[in-house]
């Protein structure tokens, strides 16, 4: 079947102006052990603004994320080809310190994961880490993240509570926090909102729209109208191929490639 | 009730299904409760065992360091520090060792290799503790004695005892050879019960290995951690076979390191043969004793170990 | 940005030391457990001969105590499979929300982890004292009591693995819960069941407290052999308490023998855990 192949689609990728860019993958490639799941995939990701993933599961648009904070280290076998210039440094190279990187890269996964400790401990986690901060510095730092994550006025009473007693949303929002307090560059953010019911979804993209202004967010959805309402850059990609890249305006209404158009219209996937 | 189906009922169905399961619940409750009735009679046993010289010599029965059966005076603070300071002793020497194992395995290990030392630890969990003992004896105390014990014997404090190699210091060593496989295998485990997104968030954050695994997989498993740790300390208080080969079985009340000791379970291995009257009473009490230490200690294992979701 | 590479470099290194930290107690933990097995091997192997098994104690074999050992723990796992199946169904299927299941699940659970000397002394009292002395029986009910919490602890979680659609359809047939139980869920758990029953005997078989004082010793074969009532009912030798015996005798050919049984011992216990773990791969739990 012709729709299960990638052969014949002829890619088409319209990037942002050059000198937007913070990070650009270049014929990226990534191997689970023998599987092939993403071929030679291009993405150029604009500073300050929203780049959208979309595609059907499975077409390596998680993958691709993934690899962007080299997150898939953790997993022996797991392998990627290609670079990634992040300040004209390839991040995939072996001598990059990932921990330095993923404190300028951060992730925020499709389940929330709060850790076991309380709401401010959590917030205050990855800070600890890479920096030395007084107590009223860190305060500073705790609430300023909250606030940007639209979670203080809900949470400034209960700080010193288990993160773990949070709903879902809001557990969500904390892991954002969690990733913008230590100031990172860019945020990923994978399906973030898969496992919240729709009032917390709206909230998560509220914050999302005016986090822009200080963060390139790079965020993987299957939601189409969450893409096209939040993103100023779409990616589409199809079994492991970037198909289509281009402003999210033109991308959903005058797709220039047929496979794009066909899954923008529910015709698949 | 009344309703019949003529053509599939058979007439022999229902009246056999109202007979057969409840005989069938009653047998299952039964044996059940015959569990419980083992439990308390156990503890009935030993109260009523124990209770001659309990009352007999009342509190200082557990303060009292004298036990002499010639005499028939028995105290025995001498077998329960020994059983408590060589399972803290074992404790301390497995619990570090056993961590690293699991944190080894399920953090930075290669599957391939991960697997065959995950089984090897839980075999060696079920080789019988006399094995455990027998080596010690034979191998590790001689050892011990000659290499470690003659020379730092000289320093005395809590490094003087007779250089046999017959002590609580090794006592213990055996202890946590013994503890060592099982508390690994558990802690692994719980290691394992964590979601990986939990581990992908962590290192996403920034952290490297040492602060993921401290700062958030350990928290993360802290209830099971402790309720391991304490089904471990359970099982070296009770431990009996080991330990009694290698700990010199002295009652005398332990002043070093290196001292003989006892502890309840070997003292009561060593004598019940033999003993009768007050003797074999008070034996049956450092029974009871042990039983409540360990009753204790597995409650609290049991109930943390409960409330860890995993 | 926040981070300096100072702070990053120790970061790395004290990462470093840690990882360095559990190599480390993997590999301690190695070299013991490896340090054992080759005393074991050493020790031990040079004693198996075929007197072992047809030579009695008193002759420098271990004939008495092989069979003394078996006969013991399969009159124990008769007791503990009946009882232990069935109070694990009664856990799993019948009672096992209720408060009283909450206790008795609780309270088995200690039992599993109880000591098992408490358990020797136990049935001194009650089966040895009152009736004139140790006996095969008494060992027997002792290594029973030890039993029987493990194969109900796995009965129970086996049963719980069985899908609740199982007992759905063979309801859903008009079958009784007996029935429900016996033909359907049982069945479904059999290897599961059965490795319950062989990590039962694996745990009894190395077992030496509880015998210690129940079942004494002895340094001849009951004769005639095939009269197991009266083998039964007097003194019975264990591998373990053999080993025990021998292993604290001042004679070196006793050591020996202490020491073959150890092997014998040993890699019973292995081999029975081995089979149980296998057969529970088979049924994919």
């Amino acid at each position: 079947m012709s729709d299960m192949t990638t052969q014949d689609i002829q890619s088409v990728i319209v990037p942002p102006p050059a000198d937007s860019l913070v990070l650009e993958a270049k014929k990226l490639s990534f191997f689970y052990g023998t599987h092939q799941a993403l071929h030679g995939v291009d993405l150029p990701v604009k500073r300050n603004a929203i780049t959208a993933l979309i595609g059907p599961s499975g077409c390596g648009k998680s993958t691709l994320l993934r690899i962007l904070n080299r997150i898939y280290d953790l997993y022996p076998g797991q392998r990627a080809e290609g670079e990634i210039l992040l300040d004209g440094e390839n991040i995939l190279s072996p001598k990059v310190d990932v921990t330095a990187l993923r404190a300028r890269i951060g992730m925020v996964f499709q389940k929330p994961t709060p850790f076991p400790m309380s709401i401010y401990d959590n917030v205050a986690f990855g800070v600890r880490l890479h920096a030395s901060k007084s107590s009223a510095e860190m305060d500073e730092i705790v609430e300023e993240s909250l606030r940007r994550a639209a979670l203080w006025d809900e949470v400034k009473d209960k700080l010193h509570k288990s993160g773990l007693g949070l709903s879902g949303g809001q557990q969500q929002r904390l892991c954002v926090a969690r990733g913008i307090a230590v100031n990172p560059e860019i945020l990923l953010l994978d399906e973030p909102a898969s496992a919240l019911d729709p009032i917390s979804t709206a909230k998560l993209e509220d914050t999302l729209e005016e986090l822009k202004r200080d963060y390139t967010i790079v965020i993987v959805t299957h939601n189409l109208q969450q893409a096209a309402r939040l993103s100023d850059y779409t990616g589409f990609m199809f079994l492991g191929k970037m198909i289509e890249f281009g402003p999210t305006a033109d991308l959903f209404v005058t797709p220039k490639v047929a496979k794009t158009g066909e899954y923008i219209g529910g015709r698949f996937g | 009730m009344s309703v019949t189906r003529p053509a599939v009922s058979t007439d022999q169905t229902p009246v056999r299904r109202d007979v057969v399961d409840p005989i069938f619940r009653y047998v299952a409750f039964f044996a059940a409760t015959l569990l419980l009735a083992v439990l308390g009679g156990l503890i009935v046993a030993l109260l009523i065992g124990g209770w001659p010289a309990l009352a007999k010599f009342g509190p200082s029965f557990f303060f009292s360091t004298t036990w002499d059966p010639v005499r028939e005076v028995f105290g025995a603070a001498g077998p329960i520090v020994g059983t408590v300071v060589s399972s803290f002793l074992a404790l301390a020497m497995a619990l570090p060792i056993a961590l690293g194992i699991a944190i080894f395995l399920t953090q930075f290990c290669p599957r391939a290799i991960a697997q065959p030392i995950a089984v090897m630890t839980e075999l060696l969990a079920g080789i019988p503790s006399i094995v455990y003992g027998m080596w010690g004896l034979f191998v590790f105390a001689p050892w011990f004695a000659k290499h470690i014990q003659t020379p730092l014997s000289a320093l005395g404090g809590i490094f003087a005892g007779v250089p046999n190699g017959a002590n609580i210091f090794t006592a213990s060593v055996i202890l946590a050879v013994m503890i060592l496989p099982y508390m690994a295998a558990v802690f692994r485990e719980l290691f394992r019960s964590i979601p990986p997104q939990v581990r992908e968030a962590a290192f996403g954050m920034g952290a490297t290995p040492f602060e993921a695994v401290t700062r958030v997989l350990v928290p993360y498993v802290q209830k099971g951690l402790v309720g391991a740790v304490m089904l471990g300390f359970g099982r070296a208080l009770g431990e009996t076979m080991a330990v009694t080969f290698i700990i010199g079985n002295s009652h005398a009340f332990p002043t070093s390191l290196f001292s003989s000791s006892s502890t309840l379970a070997s003292t009561i291995a060593n004598e019940f043969g033999e003993a009768s009257g007050m003797h074999a009473s008070a034996l049956i009490a450092l029974g009871l004793v042990l039983f409540l230490i360990t009753f204790a200690v597995l409650a609290v294992a049991r109930w943390l170990l409960s409330t860890q979701r995993y | 940005m926040i981070a300096n590479p100072g702070r990053a470099a120790r970061r790395k290194l004290i990462s470093g030391l840690f990882t360095g930290a559990c190599m480390l107690a993997t590999g301690v933990a190695l070299v013991a457990l490896l340090l054992i097995l080759w005393s074991l091997l050493t020790q031990g192997l040079s004693g198996i001969n075929l007197d072992i098994i047809t030579k009695d104690t008193s002759a420098g074999g271990l004939r008495n105590a092989i069979v003394g050992s078996v006969m013991m723990c399969l009159v124990a796992m008769v007791f503990s499979v009946v009882v232990g199946i069935l109070a694990g169904t009664w856990l799993a299927e019948i009672g096992g929300d209720t408060r009283y299941g909450h206790t008795v699940r609780f309270l088995n659970d200690v039992l599993l982890s109880a000591p098992s000397i408490l358990v020797g002394v136990f049935v001194t009292t009650i089966l040895v004292n009152p009736f004139g002395g140790a006996s095969g029986w008494a060992g027997a009910v002792a290594l029973a009591i030890l039993a029987t919490p493990v194969v109900t602890r796995t009965t129970e979680d086996i049963l719980n693995l069985q899908p609740s659609s199982l007992r759905e359809a063979s309801m859903a047939l008009g079958a009784s819960q007996f029935v429900t139980v016996r033909r359907v869920i049982w069945k479904a758990a059999g290897a599961g069941l059965l490795t319950g029953g062989l990590l039962g005997f694996a745990r009894i078989s190395g077992e030496t407290a509880p015998l210690l004082h129940t079942a004494g010793d002895t340094q001849f074969m009951h004769e005639p052999w095939w009269d197991i009532p009266g083998m039964m009912s007097n003194q019975n030798a264990s591998l373990p308490v053999m080993m025990y015996n021998f292993a604290l005798s001042p004679f070196e050919d006793a050591n020996k023998l202490a020491w073959a049984g150890a092997v014998l011992l040993a890699f019973a216990v292995l081999g029975i855990n081995v089979l149980g773990r296998w057969l529970a791969r088979e049924k994919k739990m």
